[in-house]
């Protein structure tokens, strides 16, 4: 009988996909795998387990260390298991007398130029080495330990998470397969031959002043103390794990947070995580300092106006005085002049509270979330011609893709698991097309084969996806049989009419996007004639005044050549944050109930008003840009914001701090004082996703669990803080645990319907739609019909250019597009607060040599960037990533003031703001802007405040 | 680029207009724009709306103009 996967358990060699078995003997004993399983691999699968060490299941066979040699009848010699594929009636010996003594001399010889420091060195108990010489019952080396070796070679510290300990390496490549199979960035090399053999960081440099990208592959897959995380050199080894969800990008991964009582050593990717199968990246795998970081807001504070300082209060006078501040105001200035913004970081069940809380205790829809300013037009744009507010496909999917389109995303930064899973395909042979003012690393991508970019102008991608699918109608590469049966006729129909008039042709629109039509035509006829083409894309596209139209004319690419419904297709939005889409399903928007229900749904509408006992208007409400609009005109009033920093990551910045300085009481929850609560009345301290149970939902649709490791500092998770202001308000909430929550959800939205917190456990996790239709939930969504109208059928929308107004003239001639880096998140507040500093500590402007020259810039130099918005100053690098006339920076600094020059131009269907095209002019400088030198002082002010309170409160204790 | 919060409320009608303008006839044009307005925007917008066309100042474009008459109406009757 075959046996379970065990993710615990590492059976040497990866899983054969093949779906024939072949039966073999092993040790006597029958068993029965896979066609094309290892030696090494069956006998694990029976729990007959043969030494290794340079073996390990996330890594192809290598057969370098010759430890897992066996004998099989009728063959020559000692094969390596590792290496060796099984075949039917093979008969396999793993142990006798003559493997021992092999194993053992082979042992002799590692062993021979390794430390003896095993009960000091920071692997014991943890040691692969360790673990084989006890296996092969190791009990002299022979050789002594005077001649050549390498026990004095340097330790190289430079990473700020692990240390290189060159004396304790055995060269058994594990770190650099590692790097170059799962990471793909082929940073690590065996430097030298024979004895001279070691390994190397790039050019024989400082691992921090390599190409090393630090995801932790390498010390994942190191079976000795050679690569180690700093934290347990430090503390020792954990003693229990908690599988839980990382809180950073939308990719999802799972990690082992690995413990030493209530201290979190170290996060281990886990192997069984369906979104990231082990991998990591340097955010999740090490960035998690901020959640112990003396910066944490521990305690509840309130003050009477931001100019004041904080008082530290007990939660029931911090709730009382928040509840008793958005009454009076409701009572003076009517129901609607207050309004809340829930988190992405926060879990589902959080989310879904605080819309719950403004919608029935509130008694309003003013009601939105950061996907405001990221990706609503996803949502607008995948619901108006999908059915479905979502990506269709889930991660792996990208493994069967013949041909990526990758538009306006940067998968290798932004998503970084997710970027390796794709590069690995790309290796494998897969094309590429990207679609970016910027030359993306994606395009560097090592072993790269067949790659196309075109570098369109920022503000051109509707122009540029309608001539894609201009070249596939009018060149007759349109998917016919999928177009007659899975899409409305009478809006294809419309459509094929629009996109076939000359004016979208490439070389009609060359002009606009600045990429030659011939190439334009080529992608076209790549993408169109692949097996299987797949489309990714990022806030690139979605950020702009037409992010909607863009999204739409994605989809309308994907329905015209069949590239919807089955593996390695599909339209694949990369959401930001880890709970970005959560955040939208548990209905965020000021216009949807959970589910994507909208509010003038009278049926839908009924559902909640039973479910939560209060009437529920019928209107949408206040968007963020309208919420800031509203408080400018007096109208809005209160504001509660979970978990996000709108002073920071929204754009026009001293137009988000007019406003939020216009509210009488600001009420924001968070784990820092962040830009926003600067700002704010009342300060309640927010817990870090190691702090608090519940649900995440990523970008590909996957529910799955976050869990408690650790009290929460201030001794409430989210949610309770929420269920407590309901209660103030008078609104009563009664939850003991957030599967309460996830049953209310369940119970109220369709797509949710068959997720519970027992079938999560059981599954590990679920991809919605789940319900009746979908019991055991949906990796690839639209493979019978799509979730829209009476028939089911996909509906292509009309997609027409319409230049933003946003352009480049004499006085501000260069745009400016905006967007992050792999090192730090979003408005950095976790990140900054960790030793990811070392890669990227202040925000810089790239500009290409040709700009550079004009106005006699150097890299170094500072600049004032200026726009129609605002200036701000940051320091030049001059690149060749950009294209003449454009320049590109990131907003992890709160005093960089990069959204201080970035519009209010917003997307025409979501009001998403237009971050990637703004129009500046650039100089150099010598002193900071005025904006950033008011930004300090109040920077200063506002820290004082906060210490003033800590100090008066340990004062009065 | 920059406007009061009334002029940002013309300039989004016809923003959207602008973006629809292949959904056909002028008459199918408006009926897109009043959709998606009544689809997903705040009561308040749509009061600003109406007010800023009764006000005959501003520049609505034509399929705007009558999604926004149509809005207005209705916002007439509800009151």
């Amino acid at each position: 009988m075959l046996q379970h996967f065990d993710p615990n358990k590492d059976y040497g060699t990866p899983a054969s996909l093949s779906e024939k078995l072949v039966t073999l003997e092993i040790d006597g004993v029958e068993v029965t795998v896979p066609e094309g399983t290892s030696v090494m691999r069956a006998a694990a699968m029976y729990d007959i387990n043969i030494p290794k060490l340079c073996a390990t299941d996330s890594l192809e066979a290598f057969g370098s260390c010759r430890i897992c040699a066996v004998q099989i009848e009728g063959r020559r010699g000692t094969p390596a298991s590792c290496t060796t594929p099984v075949d039917a009636g093979m008969k396999v010996t793993t142990q006798n007398d003559k493997l021992a003594k092999l194993r053992r001399n082979i042992m002799e010889l590692y062993i021979s130029d390794h430390p003896l420091d095993c009960l000091t060195c920071p692997a014991n108990g943890d040691c692969e080495l360790q673990d084989m010489a006890g296996a092969v019952g190791l009990r002299e080396v022979r050789y002594g330990f005077e001649g050549n070796n390498h026990l004095n070679a340097e330790k190289d510290q430079s990473n700020p998470y692990f240390t290189f300990d060159a004396s304790k390496c055995i060269v058994c490549s594990r770190c650099v397969r590692a790097c170059s199979e799962v990471q793909g960035t082929f940073a690590l090399t065996i430097d030298g031959r024979g004895f001279d053999s070691k390994v190397a960081a790039g050019q024989n440099e400082p691992f921090l002043d390599s190409e090393c990208v630090s995801c932790g592959a390498c010390v994942q897959a190191c079976p000795t103390a050679t690569l180690m995380e700093n934290s347990v050199i430090d503390m020792g080894t954990p003693e229990h794990s908690v599988t839980t969800t990382c809180a950073y990008c939308g990719v999802g991964c799972s990690f082992k947070a690995e413990m030493k009582g209530d201290k979190l050593v170290r996060m281990v990717p886990a192997k069984e995580g369906d979104a990231n199968h082990g991998h990591s990246c340097v955010k999740g795998r090490f960035a998690f300092g901020y959640a112990t970081h003396k910066d944490r807001i521990k305690a509840p504070m309130i003050r009477d106006s931001i100019d004041q300082p904080w008082q530290e209060v007990s939660w029931e006078e911090a709730i009382g005085f928040a509840a008793k501040r958005l009454k009076d105001i409701q009572a003076q200035y009517g129901r609607e002049s207050i309004g809340g913004i829930t988190s992405s970081r926060c879990t589902n069940e959080e989310t879904y509270l605080v819309q719950k809380l403004i919608r029935a205790a509130f008694g309003n829809n003013n009601t939105d979330t950061c996907a405001r300013v990221c990706h609503s037009p996803t949502g607008y744009g995948l619901k108006q011609t999908l059915g479905e507010s979502a990506g269709t496909q889930t991660f792996d999917s990208v493994m069967h893709s013949d041909c990526i389109l990758v538009i306006g995303a940067n998968p290798t930064d932004a998503h970084p698991v997710f970027g390796s899973l794709m590069r690995r395909r790309l290796r494998e042979g897969a094309s590429l097309i990207v679609t970016d003012p910027r030359e993306i690393d994606l395009l560097n991508t090592p072993h790269l084969g067949d790659a196309t970019h075109l570098p369109l102008r920022p503000g051109t991608n509707v122009a540029m996806v309608n001539a894609l699918a201009h070249v596939v109608v009018t060149e007759g590469y349109e998917d016919k049989e999928f177009i007659a049966s899975r899409c409305d006729t009478k809006a294809y129909a419309k459509w094929r009419e629009f996109i076939i008039d000359e004016r979208h042709a490439p070389e009609a629109v060359e002009a606009i996007t600045g990429v030659s039509a011939e190439k334009v035509r080529e992608a076209a006829r790549k993408f169109a004639t692949a097996k299987n083409a797949s489309i990714y894309y990022g806030l690139g596209v979605t950020e702009h005044s037409q992010g909607s139209t863009t999204v739409m004319g994605i989809a309308n690419l994907a329905l015209a050549t069949g590239n919807i419904g089955r593996e390695g297709v599909g339209v694949n939005p990369l959401r930001g944050q880890n709970n970005v889409q959560g955040s939208c399903d548990m209905g965020s928007f000021p216009h949807e109930l959970p589910g994507y229900q909208h509010v003038a749904d009278s049926v839908a509408r009924a559902r909640f008003e039973k479910a939560w006992g209060v009437e529920l208007d019928d209107e949408p409400g206040l968007r963020i840009p309208n919420m800031f609009d509203a408080a400018l005109a007096g109208e809005f009033r209160a504001m509660y914001v979970q978990g996000e920093d709108i002073a920071q990551s929204d754009p026009n910045t001293q137009h988000v701090e007019a406003a939020l300085s216009a509210l009488d009481c600001l009420i924001v929850q968070d784990i820092f004082l962040n830009e926003t609560a600067k700002y704010a009345h009342v300060l309640l301290p927010g817990s870090t996703f190691l702090e608090k149970n519940g649900t995440f939902t990523n970008a590909e649709r996957r529910i799955n669990r976050v869990r408690k490791v650790m009290a929460p500092v201030a001794g409430k998770e989210d949610w309770e803080v929420t269920v407590d202001l309901a209660n103030a308000l008078g609104y009563p909430m009664s939850y003991s645990h957030p599967s309460e929550i996830m049953d209310e959800i369940a119970s109220l939205t369709p797509s949710f319907a068959n997720v519970s917190y027992e079938r999560l456990e059981e599954h590990g996790s679920l991809q919605w739609p789940c319900n009746d239709a979908f019991p055991m939930g949906s990796p690839i969504m639209h493979t019978e019909s799509f979730p829209i109208g009476d028939e089911g059928k996909a509906k292509f929308a009309v997609t027409e250019f319409v230049p933003t107004t946003e352009r480049a003239n004499s006085r501000f001639p260069l745009l400016l597009t905006t967007g992050r880096i792999l090192s730090q998140y979003n408005v950095g507040a976790q990140t900054r607060r960790t030793d990811n500093q070392a890669w990227h500590d202040e925000d810089i402007l790239e500009l290409h040599p040709h700009d550079a020259e004009e106005r006699g810039i150097k890299t170094g130099d500072w600049l004032g960037i200026s726009s129609r918005a605002g200036q701000t100053v940051l320091r030049a690098k001059v690149s060749e990533r950009m294209q003449p006339g454009v320049v590109y920076t990131t907003f992890h600094h709160p005093g960089s003031g990069a959204n201080v020059i970035t519009t209010n131009n917003s997307d025409w269907a979501t009001n998403c703001p237009e971050y990637k095209v703004t129009a500046v002019q650039v100089e150099k400088v010598s002193q900071p802007s005025e904006w950033q030198k008011n930004f300090q002082d109040n920077h200063e002010r506002q820290y004082e405040f906060l210490r003033g309170s800590a100090s008066a409160n340990s004062a009065v204790k | 680029m920059f406007h009061t919060e009334e002029e940002s409320i013309v300039t989004m009608i016809n923003h959207i207009a602008q973006n629809n303008v292949s959904a056909g006839t002028e008459s199918d044009v408006a009926d897109m724009v009043e959709s998606h307005i009544t689809k997903f925007w705040s009561r308040r917008m749509k009061k600003i709306l109406a007010e800023q066309l009764a006000t005959g100042t501003e520049e609505f474009e034509p399929a705007a103009k009558v999604a926004a008459q149509r809005i207005s109406d209705k916002l007439a009757a509800k009151a």
